[in-house]
């Protein structure tokens, strides 16, 4: 009886229940929204980070950081055993120098990367060094990010002087001759890195068999000489700026639900103001004061379920439609977040059920909170419209 | 006839501001099963207050008010609020309606609130709307119908339950002289037909012509107790 009284009640309101309503969902679906898209960025930016540089994870040489260029030289190691015998799938070596470049007779401080060439495990388009030979000719072939071509004002068959310094000590010069700029999603192995075949930057360091890492599919236990490096690791500063601006979504989320919250909480309190004859009414007629705030708590519930209702249909359509258009995040191509183009949503159902039950419970909560004043209202008063004023 | 209310020494003080007043002064009275009375008198002079004792909306300040020999004053608020539901009707000076429900619905709300199923007692609920006279707004809502046909609803809806008392406070101060006249009518009649005991506080002098007792209330004391004798007057 009291569920069909508050139904009556809620779905006559009109035009106040259907904004109160509305603005419940569009809260719920903006949340949802707010965290998926994170969700996304943080997703594609880890998926490419592996795709193309971490790969399950590095054995590094010993002391080896990529932050400090300045003791590169001296951080390399042996490809152990261990290590050589995975295959190309399974494993890609890298061995990472200085140099300077000087495109247009500037210098320009590059890393130079030279990646096994016969490697599948980590996706870098780099098939334009693979027409060269082991053996190193007169100029040296080297593949440019779009980014870093860009910076250097290099395109595909320019050449520049590029300067490096061997094993010994010993500085050296030759020609580069850019034979391919590939788009690289992640900016971590596009900016600053000019890529060679492995096999050319260990002659041309004489540092043969040596590596600075070795990018693996998984890991392979402790390998002698190395340091196993896990993804978490390699990409922690990513994942820390992501989860700083997670914060960020964590603050305009609790903003949301306060103002939805406030909206019903308002409504609520009007409700109660403006009703204040239909309780004494009702008190009158012989409801007590227990049921009556039932009623009134039940239509607040009844608003808060019908949002989510109405977000899982608003949230359908809008997710359904974005996942189809994804969200346009060409600006960051000048960042370091290693996105492409578009960010998906990445929907977790555990976040869309907290979500969920956290709303409706503040909901139903602030429905109830100012409708507790009718158990203290005086009847006599309520019917005359002057028991809250 | 049997004593259906029993009123003893009641005093009711109000606090306002800083101040008591007193609104009913050691009032004693008994009000017979199907009776048809009114309390007089000017604004102030306790009408009302006496009207929202007797139906357990407020408690006296001292005094005892017994019906059918329970003391309201023993009741706490789900009692009392059993007590209504079970043995009053209401109509108020402002007919108070349930604003979103239809004529029907506000018929049938005391009935549902007893826990009756809406299909046991629909015809039931259709006949009293017709008695009243709004067969043909039974759909309408309270804002679509006229004071007269408002203050109809709300007897049917006192009525609705067969109670033994109805607490009717001022109901034909918002009505016009033709509408006054037909809603007295009708609950004249009904308590004829229903038996149902019709308490009303009123300061309208029409309501004098159809009363069989009428008390005389001023500065919360009763200054007159006036039944109508075998000739149709009252003294």
């Amino acid at each position: 009886m009291i569920v069909s009284i508050a139904w009556k009640n809620f779905s006559r309101q009109g035009i106040r229940a259907i904004l109160n309503v509305l603005v419940t969902a569009l809260a719920m679906v903006a949340v949802v929204f707010n965290l998926s898209l994170y969700n996304g960025f943080q997703a594609q930016a880890t998926r490419n980070m592996i795709r193309t540089d971490v790969g399950g994870g590095h054995y590094q040489a010993p002391g080896f950081d990529i932050l400090t260029p300045t003791e590169w030289e001296d951080t390399t190691h042996k490809v152990p055993s261990a290590l050589k015998k995975l295959s190309s799938a399974e494993k890609a070596e890298v061995l990472v120098q200085q140099g300077q470049l000087y495109p247009n007779r500037r210098l320009y401080p590059v890393q130079l990367r030279g990646i096994d060439i016969d490697q599948t495990l980590l996706d870098l388009p780099l098939d334009g060094l693979k027409k060269f030979d082991a053996k190193l000719g007169d100029v040296i072939p080297a593949v440019l990010g779009v980014k870093m071509a860009k910076k250097a004002h290099l395109k595909q068959g320019d050449t520049a002087v590029l300067k490096w310094r061997d094993r010994n000590g010993v500085v050296d010069a030759r020609d580069v001759r850019v034979v391919d700029v590939v788009t690289l999603v992640n900016p971590r192995v596009d900016e600053g890195v000019l890529w060679l075949r492995l096999d050319h930057l260990r002659n041309m360091t004489q540092r043969m068999d040596e590596v600075s890492w070795v990018a693996v599919d998984e890991h392979h236990g402790n390998v002698d000489g190395m340091k196993f490096q896990s993804v978490e690791q390699l990409i922690a500063d990513i994942l820390y700026m992501i989860e700083q601006d997670r914060r960020y979504a964590k603050i305009f989320w609790v903003i949301l639900v306060f103002l939805a919250g406030i909206g019903v909480f308002n409504t609520q309190i009007l409700n109660v103001f403006k009703r204040q004859k239909e309780v004494g009414t009702l008190m009158a007629l012989g409801m007590t004061p227990g049921r009556i705030v039932s009623v009134f708590t039940l239509e607040g519930s009844m608003a808060a379920f019908l949002s989510v209702f109405l977000a899982l249909v608003l949230g359908t359509g809008l997710f359904a439609w974005f996942q189809s258009v994804g969200l346009d995040v060409s600006h960051l191509a000048e960042s370091t977040i290693p996105v492409q183009e578009k960010v998906l949503l990445e929907i977790h159902p555990d976040e869309v059920a907290y979500s969920t039950v956290i709303i409706v419970a503040i909901m139903i909560l602030i429905s109830w909170l100012p409708v507790r004043k009718i158990t203290r209202l005086d009847p006599t008063l309520a019917l005359r419209g002057r028991a809250i004023t | 006839m049997d004593t259906l209310v029993k009123i003893e020494k009641v005093v009711k003080v109000y606090r306002v501001g800083d101040e008591d007043f007193t609104a009913l002064h050691d009032i004693s009275l008994n009000i017979e099963a199907g009776a048809f009375m009114s309390f007089v008198g000017p604004s102030g002079s306790g009408k009302t207050t006496l009207l929202n004792l007797m139906g357990g909306l407020d408690k006296p300040t001292s005094g005892n008010i017994f019906f059918e020999n329970i003391n309201l004053k023993d009741l706490n608020r789900t009692d009392l609020a059993e007590y209504r539901r079970k043995n009053l009707g209401f109509i108020f000076q402002t007919y108070n309606l349930l604003p979103v429900y239809s004529v029907y619905e506000n018929v049938l709300f005391p009935l549902l609130l007893d826990g009756e199923k809406e299909s046991a007692v629909r015809q039931k609920v259709l006949d009293l709307v017709e008695k009243v006279g709004l067969s043909d707004q039974v759909n309408k809502k309270p804002a679509h119908l006229s004071g007269g046909q408002c203050q109809r609803v709300a007897i049917a809806r006192a009525l609705v339950k067969q109670p033994s008392l109805i607490l009717a406070d001022e109901p034909t101060a918002n009505l016009d002289a033709e509408n006054s006249y037909q809603v007295l009518e009708l609950m004249r009649d009904l308590n004829r037909q229903l038996k149902a005991a019709f308490v009303f506080s009123t300061h309208d002098e029409k309501v004098t012509k159809y009363v069989n007792r009428e008390i005389g209330l001023e500065d919360g004391r009763i200054i007159w107790d006036k039944k109508r004798d075998g000739n149709g007057v009252l003294e």
